[in-house]
């Protein structure tokens, strides 16, 4: 599967991965606490020491997190403390709100903070007794993966119940991101003090403002010796009044340090003052959003929601609106961080449902749940719908890995491919282009260059980089400040690609290059194939501009264009998957291209095999694959044939990845070749 | 703990396997091994047999070759080595090993080859080599007429030795040619020079022995086809018995893995690499020599008996620094390192490792892929009967089914009874009834010379349908 995938560059697969690493372990718990602790520690110790490095400290922490489960079972005192937050509070005592973060800002080590401040997690004597004791426990830390937490505060005496809600570390994951924070009233920023500013960080503060969210600025890390707080908060003002941005006044930031434990009091009250209190709704119809959920084997799909309106009950028979399908709710509960079941959660809170629900497909993330029997009017608005960002073809019995995955992450779109060379499988990210039979997506909504943004030197090697073909000197300065643009317009010369330029003065002009783009002053606007998008583009982007570089899109709509269908051919058998859609003057360049990479990527058979791009009957671009000549023909001396064999193996098992086209095995890197042309001709 | 590094290496395995066992085997009637040893060149499919060949394993050299990667000990540039504690040493330590092997089975069969390989055994002195010997006889019993096998390098024997190694019982003797050009023997990192080569011609020669193998090496770095042309010429002229005809292999940590690239000068080229192969091919078997494996030539009836015993995938012992044994279905290779070889040893004689267990688990895929591996490698081929009675006829079908193209292009031949090929359409036909295939086709092989060249390619296909 490695193989066929290499074209994703989601993270959404690594958080899918790290999914399934919990419910694994999540079954391995739930061994664990039927049996002695003394027989299953040494199993979970091997376990354990697969997860040295760089990750222990975290596990460390949300270890300590975990003890919260252990509340109900270990002693009468804990009991207490854990149901303290389960206690109702007045809605107008409620604060939910989230963190967010550039990565390595500190997030999460303010968010342990937080629940440690609070007595979420055990306090420091008890945290060392747990690690001393309680290895299984520690394992079981990893399991949980923080999505909320419910915090019990008290403010000027009056209780508050502080619900954190986790944002997925990925902000290219602005679906997720949304999702969470439209569950929320209000947001930490956290920006880290010596490093300021950074591209995630702006990509964040817009999520949040598009989601009405309460700002509350975090400079953290200030116990650093690089810490400059000032210039720090400076560059955010600036960088906020000129995209004026409301909201962003430096001047009440926090300065903190979660690692030292500084200022994080002062975030607890900030949070009580500033965050509104979710409105008071319990009385409307059921709706609650659902921002997050897994799969478990044991329980079926556990749900992740914020209530927004009315009250749901253990036992409620409940209504995915839009799936259409209905469960009732076993079990829901709160959590803090670990599930704690209670029987009731009204408008505001925040918590957790399991239905056994049995198909993936009907609790998807972004659906609103409402009551089966008064069912609310209307499902949540306000969900962002995904942008596919990179797309390749898998070829295999997907669908119900795919669902999972999808799951957990909606933001993945797949459809069912039938090949006759590949058989059955899906081609993910793709929205509709299947059907591109001649009519293709158009990109739009390009926003010219803003050149009121001050230019970052940072930004300038990864333009150089990332446009070398562009010589319009004018095009390039104003290319060069799109690193700080989230909404960014970057125009590049893919192989296959024939932009559409509107000008002022109403013409439309098709231009094949970017060097030859009309003035900017004529331009109105500049559209773009979507079909640019396929492949690596994405990854492009983010690795030429180490992470910097955000990308946001949309649809303008269909256009007519003049395309061709270029098929590709080898040992004269007609290979459907490798065939794709270009414009008529790119077709040559694309089979030059196309032709050159496949010989390059399908190994060299026992004859000689002829690579051809055609269109129609005409072969426009032809290679040819010599025959291997000769095997390593080594002696197996003294007997010994494991280590040819061993070779032999091998070799087998390559032919099995690969897919016989005719009597041509072709590897699966091949079938990615179309979406990795434009790296190479770029 | 060494426990740990030595378990069999088939673990698990259907208990019913059927063996068939062939009613032709090159055992069975050795008073005419000789004649018959061509015809009964058929894939014996039975590695739980007691084992009647012993590969013993000495590996001292002068120095290491370029292109070695075995395990072996350099002793330096002097001249005498009758007195070497380190040789002398190491036979007493193989000597506790052969004593430290239970026979594996109470009929206990006479050993019916023993080859000496390395190393450069003929650094050895005769004495020594006797010993070891005497101690086999000890152990295992030797036929009377045994096949004895010693590999020897040019410059490390006299005729003196010659005839002591004779007096002993050896009776075959493998002659580390490798080149005739003092260049590429330079160029190797040999320890002797094309002098050595023709002195050493001479003395296998004078000294009678009449079954004697010339080894070569092809596609060295800077070798030409005039070069090989010219080696193969002086081969054929030193009339020996057996050629054995290798394709050099470069090794990650060799100094040519280090140096060279494969396909690159100043090695030939892939398609210059099949060239020698071809000539090999084609000027051996003009000059009388039958291609009966891969890298294997020999004049009627001198084919090397031992290496047969590979072929047919039989059991075989191994003692020595590193050697593979095949016992009771179940492939072991010693430590590499001497220290750690020896530990070897002495947990052998403290019975704290088993070299073989009785009963053990084969592996019914493992086994098929072995039978085919080796059998491809003959020019006899794969004896599809017998396969179909171990393996099943499914199997020998999807196994042809896999072949058909490879038979039209001519890289694999099937032969009838009488060992005569069939052509593309006839073998066709015959797939199309399942039941009759064994029947009609006798053998599946590769062909010579452009079957062999891609071996690899055609038995990883059959492997893919063994196990798919």
């Amino acid at each position: 599967m490695a193989r066929g995938i290499s074209g994703i560059t989601i993270p959404q697969l690594i958080s899918v991965n790290t999914h399934h690493r919990n419910c694994c372990i999540n079954s391995l718990s739930c061994f664990a606490t039927n049996l002695t602790t003394s027989s299953c520690s040494s199993s979970f110790s091997l376990y354990n020491d697969k997860w040295k490095g760089r990750r222990y400290e975290n596990i460390v922490c949300k270890a300590a997190s975990v003890v919260g489960a252990e509340e109900t079972t270990q002693s009468k005192d804990d009991i207490i403390v854990g149901q303290s937050r389960l206690l109702k509070v007045p809605i107008s005592n409620i604060r939910n709100f989230s963190i967010i973060a550039h990565i390595d800002h500190g997030k999460s080590t303010l968010a342990d903070k937080l629940l440690q401040v609070t007595g979420t997690v055990e306090k420091r004597e008890m945290k060392e007794q747990f690690l001393d004791n309680m290895d299984l426990e520690r394992e079981r830390g990893i399991t949980i993966k923080l999505q909320a937490a419910r915090m019990r505060y008290v403010n000027e005496k009056q209780p508050y119940c502080l619900n954190l809600i986790d944002t997925p570390g990925h902000v290219d994951f602005s679906y997720e991101v949304s999702r969470s924070l439209a569950a929320c009233e209000g947001a930490l920023l956290v920006v880290d003090a010596s490093q300021g500013v950074e591209a995630q960080t702006l990509a964040n503060v817009y999520l949040a403002l598009e989601n009405n969210l309460e700002i509350i600025i975090v400079l953290n890390k200030i116990d650093l010796p690089g810490a400059e707080p000032d210039r720090v908060s400076q560059e955010i003002e600036e960088v906020g009044s000129s995209l004026q941005l409301i909201g962003l006044d430096c001047s009440e930031a926090i300065y903190c340090s979660a690692k030292e434990g500084i200022g994080i009091n002062e975030i607890l009250d900030a949070i009580v003052k500033k965050v509104p209190p979710p409105p008071d709704t319990a009385d409307n119809p059921l709706r609650a959003l659902i921002f997050d959920s897994y799969y478990d084997p044991y329980r079926g799909v556990i749900v992740y929601f914020r209530v927004i309106d009315g009250t749901i009950r253990k036992g409620d028979r409940i209504y995915f609106m839009a799936s259409g399908k209905d469960y009732y709710a076993d079990e829901i509960g709160v959590l803090s961080p670990n599930q704690l079941q209670v029987d009731e959660l009204y408008a505001g809170e925040v918590g957790y449902l399991s239905a056994s629900i049995r198909s993936v497909a009907d609790a998807r993330v972004g659906d609103t749940i409402t009551q089966y029997g008064r069912k609310a009017v209307q499902s949540l608005p306000g969900y962002k719908e995904a942008t596919p960002m990179v797309f390749c073809g898998l070829f295999a019995e997907l669908r119900d890995a795919l669902e999972k995955l999808q799951l957990n992450d909606a933001a993945l779109k797949f459809e069912p491919e039938t090949s006759s060379a590949m058989g059955f499988g899906f081609r993910c990210g793709f929205l509709g282009l299947l059907h591109m039979e001649i009519v293709q997506f158009h990109k739009g909504d390009l926003v010219t260059a803003n050149y009121t943004l001050p230019v970052k030197t940072r930004s300038t090697d990864f333009v150089a980089s990332k446009l070398p073909t562009i010589s319009s000197s004018r095009l390039f300065k104003s290319l060069e400040r799109l690193e700080r643009e989230y909404n960014l317009n970057l125009i590049t010369t893919a192989p296959s690609v024939v932009y559409q330029v509107n000008c002022v003065n109403g013409d439309t002009v098709e231009c094949s290059n970017p060097s030859a783009l009309p003035e900017p002053g004529r331009r109105k606007s500049i559209e773009e194939p979507y079909v640019k998008m396929v492949g690596d583009f994405f990854d492009q982007l983010k690795s030429r501009s180490k992470g910097y570089a955000s990308m946001e899109y949309s649809f303008v709509g269909y256009r007519e264009s003049d395309l061709v269908k270029l098929d590709i051919q080898i040992n004269g058998d007609r290979v459907d998957p490798l065939a794709t859609i270009v414009h008529k003057d790119k077709a040559y360049a694309v089979g030059r291209a196309l032709t050159q990479k496949l010989k390059e990527l399908i190994p060299r058979q026992m004859f000689k095999v002829p690579i051809q791009a055609t269109i129609g009957a005409k072969v426009i671009a032809s290679e040819a694959l010599s025959a291997i000549r000769k095997d390593v023909l080594s002696k197996c001396y003294g007997g010994d044939i494991t280590r040819k064999k061993k070779l032999l193996k091998k070799q087998a098992e390559g032919k099995k990845r690969m897919k016989a086209i005719g009597k041509v095995d072709v590897p699966q890197e091949a079938f990615m070749a179309v979406l990795k042309l434009e790296k190479e001709v770029l | 703990m060494l426990k740990l590094n030595f378990k069999p290496i088939f673990a698990t395995i259907p208990k019913k396997l059927k063996i068939s066992t062939l009613p032709l085997s090159v055992s069975s009637s050795l008073q005419s091994v000789r004649e018959n040893v061509s015809n009964n060149l058929i894939t014996s499919i039975n590695p739980l047999s007691p084992p009647t060949s012993a590969y013993i394993h000495l590996p001292f050299c002068r120095k290491r070759c370029h292109y070695c990667d075995f395990p072996i000990v350099a002793l330096g540039s002097m001249n005498q080595f009758e007195d070497d504690p380190r040789i002398i040493n190491y036979v007493q330590l193989i000597c506790r090993e052969i004593k430290a092997t239970k026979p594996i089975s109470t009929t206990n069969p006479p050993l019916e080859t023993l080859f000496f390989g390395g190393g450069t055994p003929s650094l050895v002195p005769p004495k020594l080599v006797s010993s070891i010997i005497q101690v086999l006889k000890e152990n295992f019993g030797v036929c009377s007429n045994a096949e004895i096998s010693i590999e020897m390098d040019p410059g490390t024997f006299d005729e003196m030795k010659m005839r002591e190694l004779l007096e002993l019982g050896v009776n075959r003797v493998s002659l580390g040619v490798q080149a005739f050009q003092q260049e590429l023997l330079k160029k190797c990192g040999r320890a002797h020079g094309l002098e050595e080569v023709h002195d050493a011609i001479g003395i296998v020669k004078s000294s009678g022995l009449e079954n004697w193998s010339l080894d070569l090496i092809s596609s060295l770095p800077h070798q030409t086809l005039e070069m090989w042309e010219e080696s193969l010429e002086l081969a054929v002229k030193a009339s020996p018995t057996h050629v054995s005809v290798y394709d050099l292999q470069v090794e990650q940590g060799t100094k040519f893995g280090n140096l060279y690239t494969p396909g690159e000068f100043p090695l030939p080229s892939e398609t210059q690499s099949a060239e020698f192969y071809k000539m090999a091919s084609k000027t051996l078997s003009k000059a009388g020599y039958e291609h009966y494996e891969i890298s294997s030539y020999c004049k009627k009836g001198y084919m090397c008996k031992h290496n047969v015993t590979y072929w047919q995938n039989r059991a075989f012992y191994g003692f020595g620094l590193g050697s593979a044994s095949y016992l009771g279905g179940m492939r072991f290779s010693r430590p590499k390192k001497m220290k750690e070889y020896m530990g070897y040893v002495q947990d052998l004689e403290d019975g704290l490792v088993l070299n073989y267990q009785q009963n053990i688990h084969v592996d019914t895929k493992d086994l098929a892929m072995d039978v085919v591996m080796l059998s491809l490698r003959t020019s006899v081929g794969l004896h599809l009967k017998s396969f179909g009675e171990s393996f099943g006829s499914s199997l020998v079908s999807s196994l042809c089914k896999t072949f058909q193209p490879h038979v039209a292009s001519g890289h694999v031949v099937p032969l009838d009874v009488k060992q005569i090929s069939l052509n593309a359409d006839e073998f066709n036909s015959i797939l199309s009834d399942e039941g009759k295939i064994e029947d009609v086709v006798a053998y599946i092989r590769l062909s010579d010379p452009e079957g062999f060249l891609l071996s690899n390619e055609l038995i990883s296909s059959a492997f893919g349908v063994i196990a798919p």
